[in-house]
């Protein structure tokens, strides 16, 4: 096997097995915070086993997180030596970030929510649950600091002998790109959270057990599902869309199957790309609306992918299948969640069974909508490892061949399968254990 | 600038070695100080609460390394592929085992995983301890800076020997600090692991230190004071052991393996893959450093959260303060 190809497979493997973990932290940490401070100063008796329970989801989330994160920062050496030979300087930087300012404070005060989870909280431990949220936030800050100056590298220069040197950190910290992105990751995350929050709390009251507690987790994630996933559509969605369209067009045209450039482009609602023939097989359009969501004119002049060299296209269909897949879910999303607040608003919603059965199946499918979003980004980018300046296909480690490469990703295969066995397990036990009084 | 980078990453390690290595001492020595099923519980309640944010010592200091000196870590991690990999899955392999041991009160569940812990503790350890005496020695490395040996190259008899001691020291720093953490009879055992266990010790630093001398004749006058503080660390650990204090114990523990691995850093300055042999010099700080740019900017955010890292232990170690019980 080519070993590039062996190095993309095992980083694209241990990234999105890792990546779910992430996923629950961060979606879960504003509903930790939120429910401990209220057990800490409010004081009423259900918030603090909401609190509990919600940790003990968080903790599994973030151990497996851990876990499942190390090896992501040492592949950059193992796997992709040549990369960060060349990028180290800048790229290290963030990452150095993360361990220093984010880690650090996420794995210290969750040591102490902890071990201190059989006492009532008090208001250390709900400082620590703040502190726990800010750290997992702060983290996904920093890592997307690092892959969003990968999709488009600002404040940099090219030393003698290609190195790539930091110029300006600000640049790198602050650019647009990045804060697009970030929010619409941590907005991501938020709906899976949300929908997790939800979900469960449907589970309860559909099971007639833990009512109380079921109906608040309803409300609270129904009202933060729609709110979020009203947010990733618009603006974060949006805008992270037309930051691709500005910096990486022939993204855009994989995204939306445009073989031929065009003025007054169509948006596809379906079809199938077929890449030989290159037209989109079956297609569904509406006129002139990619024109407009691309540039907000039903006029405008949109690149396909014919524009480019063969070799700068990115795989089509995988970019093509994976967007229509996190669109067509985020859609979706806010559909469920605006019927279960309308319902709710009602007051209706508990009568209404079929609603909270559709609340309670949701809850995998943010995973998937988040994980898709990914591949669109990262898949969608190649051949491009660093935006226009270094290619993937020269970026792996010159001493690593493809053979020890696929004996280490078939240890992580099989590391991981009874990893994510466990900690599924772990987690249906946890809900089905449920809020208890004294929950250890 | 980059003598202060090389401070910077020689310091994480060493913060990683001497936090990280009390909880993989006390996974090691967890046989020799737990009979019964709720001790052992109690030896890993004692690290709960620390090891994760002691482990972010290592990943904290692979991004140090990433981002102040490229060059080394893409060659390091690269050419150690194999041995990298084994320690993730050696690392992962120990978190799932303290994760996951309390989740079913089932004595073969517990079993299992107490023998995993131990295993995977002692065994990073010897890892890390053989890396360590590789370093010492020496790596052939190309002209690029990539590493060029065999397997067989790396298990040679001074790097197995300084394995042997990070496993003896490792255990016991974890020893000392189960004494001072731990209530009742597997605190007292731990005592008398550190009692007895200094001893084998003591033979192996002065095999260890005679070895890296006929090696590396010291390129600087000084360079022998850290062994002879080293020496000093370890006699008052054995003088405070034998008294029964614990925790002073623990500290002097702790400076034995901080002066070990200062003289151990000053050894190979200014490489941070010394060739082997010696003469052919290696990737030092000055070929391997980022422009002054990249330095200072890494500098500062390492500075700095290394300064947050001390106040958040200070206040979470006031909070977690007091002994484990065996429940």
């Amino acid at each position: 096997m080519d070993p590039v190809l062996a190095d993309r497979l095992q980083f694209a493997f241990t990234v999105m097995f890792h990546y779910l973990f992430p996923i629950g932290t961060m979606g879960l940490a504003p509903f930790v915070a939120a429910y401990t401070w209220k057990a800490a100063y409010g004081g009423d008796a259900e918030a603090t086993r909401i609190a509990r329970f919600l940790t003990g989801l968080f903790a599994i989330n973030f151990a497996a997180g851990v876990v499942t994160g190390i090896p992501m920062e040492f592949q950059f050496g193992t796997n992709w030596a040549s990369f960060a030979r060349r990028s180290g300087a800048v790229v290290g930087q963030p990452l150095a970030m993360e361990s220093m300012f984010a880690f650090f404070l996420e794995s210290i005060f969750l040591g102490v929510l902890l071990y201190r989870r059989r006492e009532a909280p008090a208001p250390f431990a709900a400082w620590s649950a703040v502190l726990v949220g800010a750290g997992s936030w702060l983290s996904g800050y920093f890592v997307i600091a690092t892959e969003a100056w990968m999709q488009h590298p600002v404040g940099y220069s090219i030393a003698a002998g290609g190195t790539i040197v930091l110029a300006d950190v600000w640049a790198v910290l602050t650019s647009s790109f990045l804060g697009w992105q970030f929010v619409h990751v941590l907005t991501g995350a938020l709906v899976a959270g949300s929908f997790l929050v939800g979900g469960i709390g449907a589970y309860y009251v559909l099971a007639r057990r833990d009512e109380v507690v079921g109906r608040r987790l309803v409300r609270a994630g129904a009202i933060a599902a729609l709110a979020f996933s009203a947010l990733a559509v618009f603006p974060t969605g949006d805008a992270n869309g037309r930051n691709v369209t500005a910096v990486q067009p022939i993204k855009l045209a994989a995204m939306e199957g445009l073989f031929a450039s065009r003025r007054g482009a169509p948006l596809a609602i379906i079809g199938m790309p077929d890449v030989a023939g290159g037209r989109l097989i079956d297609p569904i359009y509406v006129p002139r609306l990619l024109s407009f969501l691309a540039y907000g004119n039903f006029e405008a002049d949109v690149k396909g992918l014919d524009a480019y060299e063969r070799d700068l296209w990115p795989p089509v269909e995988v970019t093509y299948y994976s967007y229509r897949l996190m669109v067509g879910l985020g859609t979706i999303f806010v559909g469920v969640a605006a019927i279960a607040v309308a319902l709710l608003a009602l007051g209706r919603l508990w009568r209404a069974r079929w609603a909270l059965w559709l609340l309670m199946m949701s809850m995998p499918f943010p995973y998937v909508a988040n994980e898709a979003g990914w591949v669109v980004t990262e898949v969608g980018r190649q051949p491009w490892i660093i935006y226009g300046l270094m290619r993937t296909g020269v970026a792996n480690s010159p001493t690593v061949g493809s053979g020890e490469t696929i004996f280490t990703l078939m240890g992580f295969l099989g590391m991981y399968c009874i990893l994510g066995m466990l900690v599924v397990y772990l987690v249906l036990r946890a809900i089905a254990t449920g809020p208890q009084e004294d929950a250890t | 600038m980059s003598v202060a980078g090389f401070v910077v990453v020689a310091f994480m390690l060493t913060m990683y070695v001497m936090l990280d290595g009390y909880d993989l001492g006390v996974g090691a020595i967890v046989p020799l100080i737990a009979r019964s099923d709720r001790e052992r519980a109690a030896a890993m309640a004692a690290i709960g609460p620390f090891w994760n944010g002691n482990e972010v010592w290592l990943i904290a200091a692979g991004a140090a390394l990433f981002a102040l000196f490229p060059f080394a870590y893409a060659a390091s991690f690269s050419g150690f592929y194999l041995p990298f990999v084994v320690i993730l899955w050696l690392l992962m392999f120990r978190g799932i085992a303290m994760e996951l041991r309390e989740h079913f009160a089932s004595e073969l569940w517990h079993q299992f995983w107490d023998a995993a812990f131990c295993a995977s503790s002692a065994l990073l350890a010897f890892i890390f301890g053989i890396a360590l005496g590789n370093l010492l020695r020496g790596l052939p490395l190309d002209r690029a800076g990539y590493f060029q040996g065999t397997f067989a190259f790396l298990l040679n008899p001074y790097a197995l020997a300084v394995g042997f001691f990070a496993v003896a020291t490792l255990a016991l720093h974890g020893a000392t600090f189960a004494a001072m953490r731990i209530e009742g009879a597997p605190g007292q055992r731990a005592l008398r692991v550190v009692r007895s266990g200094w001893w084998l010790v003591l033979v192996l630093y002065a095999g260890v230190t005679a070895l890296t001398l006929a090696m590396h004749a010291p390129q600087r006058a000084w360079l022998p004071l850290l062994p002879a503080l080293s020496l000093i660390a370890l006699a008052a650990l054995a003088w405070k052991a034998r008294r029964g204090e614990a925790a002073a114990a623990f500290a002097a523990s702790l400076s034995f393996i901080a002066t070990l691995l200062a003289a151990a850093a000053a050894t190979i300055f200014p490489y941070l893959l010394p060739a082997f042999p010696a003469s052919r010099g290696g990737i030092s700080i000055f070929d391997a450093a980022p422009p002054a740019s990249a330095l200072t900017c890494a500098l500062i955010v390492n500075a700095g959260g290394i300064a947050l890292v001390g106040i958040y232990g200070s206040i979470v170690w006031r909070q977690m303060a007091g002994k484990v019980r065996v429940e």
